[in-house]
């Protein structure tokens, strides 16, 4: 059962997940905010960041059993191989702190909008692994 | 009085088997979708040639030999199965009681949104890898939900597609976690803990918890001495996403047409 085939579902998506996706995006300049639709059964949220020096694209899906299950980013730029990135260039986001608390993913407390932070997270930690070779999270797994 | 269970696996035949000898308890539901396996044998009270037949099905005639006259209905769906929701929520709506015997993070949710929808009590039995503990949680109508609890206790979900992240510097760098399963006889220590606790919220009782995790074993580095209970009261987080005051009173349509609009707005952003 997805996201949109439940009642449960579809208030999570409209009284916690879309409000917090727009409050994202209130102020921000039209490149860097957050387009959400509906695919099939998931929810498809395509967006920017710049954590240093480069612009990459990306896209999280949150799919049927969302907030359960995490959502699932990818990186749509191309960009090295590297450390910490799954097949079909998903971001590993929920491994890569030396402490639990900033490496789990919480149903009851985070929204779609804490991944993109950890999106964020993850492109700053590639910068610097770009540049010096070492991940700067020692502790990620 | 109505029970409905979910699962019948080697935990929650043994759930079953004590609460059905409860004379307060008339009437069951149970809902499990599995067949029983070669492999479930050793671990549970249904004989082996019972293997092959619908787990539901051997439950209802296990309980019938002792209680005869139980009324009892069973379900061999999944319980999260989208076209026998409506059922499941009826059967719930009439209970008085829910069971919860299932294994996965995704069912546990699913449970207890269909047991708070309908302000049901219930409780869950959880035995950890390789038998060296288990939890028993009660969930009370207006109390913390799984999700209150899964925030408070740091529970993390293991994706179906997790696998040890590629590690380029070192190949070997990681190990896919391995699964030790339990003993019979450590499933039926959390599994009459969770009857216990059960029949004790039945009769109105105060348990004094919402969590309660019970080591078997000593296991360093987790359990510093076995059989010393921990008990955890966990309140109902008031910013909790899962249950929390975010209640949209919208429904069917017009959650729908609410949800279609927020999405336009999102499209063109």
């Amino acid at each position: 059962m997805g996201l949109f085939d439940t009642e449960v579902g579809k208030r999570r998506l409209l009284t916690v997940e879309l409000p917090a996706i727009e409050k994202y995006n209130e102020g921000r300049s039209s490149q860097f905010r957050v387009q959400a639709k509906k695919v099939r059964n998931s929810l498809v949220l395509t967006y920017h960041l710049k954590p240093c020096h480069n612009t990459y694209q990306l896209e999280t899906r949150l799919e049927a059993n969302y907030p359960i299950i995490p959502p699932i980013t990818v990186i749509k730029t191309p960009i090295k191989l590297c450390p910490h990135l799954l097949e079909g260039q998903t971001l590993c986001l929920w491994r890569q702190s030396s402490t639990r608390e900033a490496s789990r993913w919480d149903a009851a407390k985070f929204t779609v909008v804490f991944a993109i932070q950890a999106a964020w997270r993850w492109l700053a930690c590639y910068e610097v692994w770009h540049s010096t070779g070492d991940w700067p999270i020692p502790d990620a797994k | 009085m109505m029970i409905v269970q979910i699962g019948v696996g080697s935990g929650g035949i043994i759930v079953l088997d004590l609460l059905m000898r409860d004379p307060r308890i008339t009437q069951l539901v149970l809902i499990d979708p599995d067949r029983y396996e070669a492999h479930n044998v050793h671990r549970h009270l249904f004989p082996a040639d019972g293997v092959g037949r619908l787990k539901v099905d051997l439950a209802a005639e296990w309980v019938k030999r002792f209680r005869p006259e139980m009324t009892i209905q069973t379900l061999p769906v999944d319980v999260m199965a989208a076209d026998a929701q409506a059922t499941i929520n009826d059967l719930i709506a009439e209970c008085a009681f829910g069971i919860g015997a299932v294994d996965t993070e995704v069912a546990k949710f699913h449970v207890d949104a269909l047991m708070r929808r309908h302000q049901r009590p219930w409780t869950l039995g959880e035995v950890l890898s390789g038998g060296i503990g288990g939890w028993v949680h009660a969930f009370t109508p207006g109390g913390a939900c799984y999700g209150c609890v899964a925030s408070h206790l740091r529970r993390s979900v293991t994706l179906d597609h997790d696998r040890p992240p590629a590690n380029y510097a070192d190949a070997n760098a990681t190990v896919t976690e391995t699964r030790i399963p339990a003993s019979r006889s450590a499933i039926s220590v959390i599994a009459s803990l969770q009857a216990t606790c059960t029949q004790e919220l039945l009769s109105g009782k105060d348990i004094g918890f919402t969590s309660l995790l019970l080591p078997l074993t000593k296991v360093d580095g987790i359990f510093t001495e076995s059989l010393r209970p921990y008990r955890f009261q966990i309140p109902r987080s008031p910013e909790c996403f899962v249950c929390g005051a975010n209640q949209e009173t919208l429904s069917g349509g017009e959650l729908d047409a609410a949800l279609d609009q927020a999405l336009a707005r999102l499209a063109h952003e």
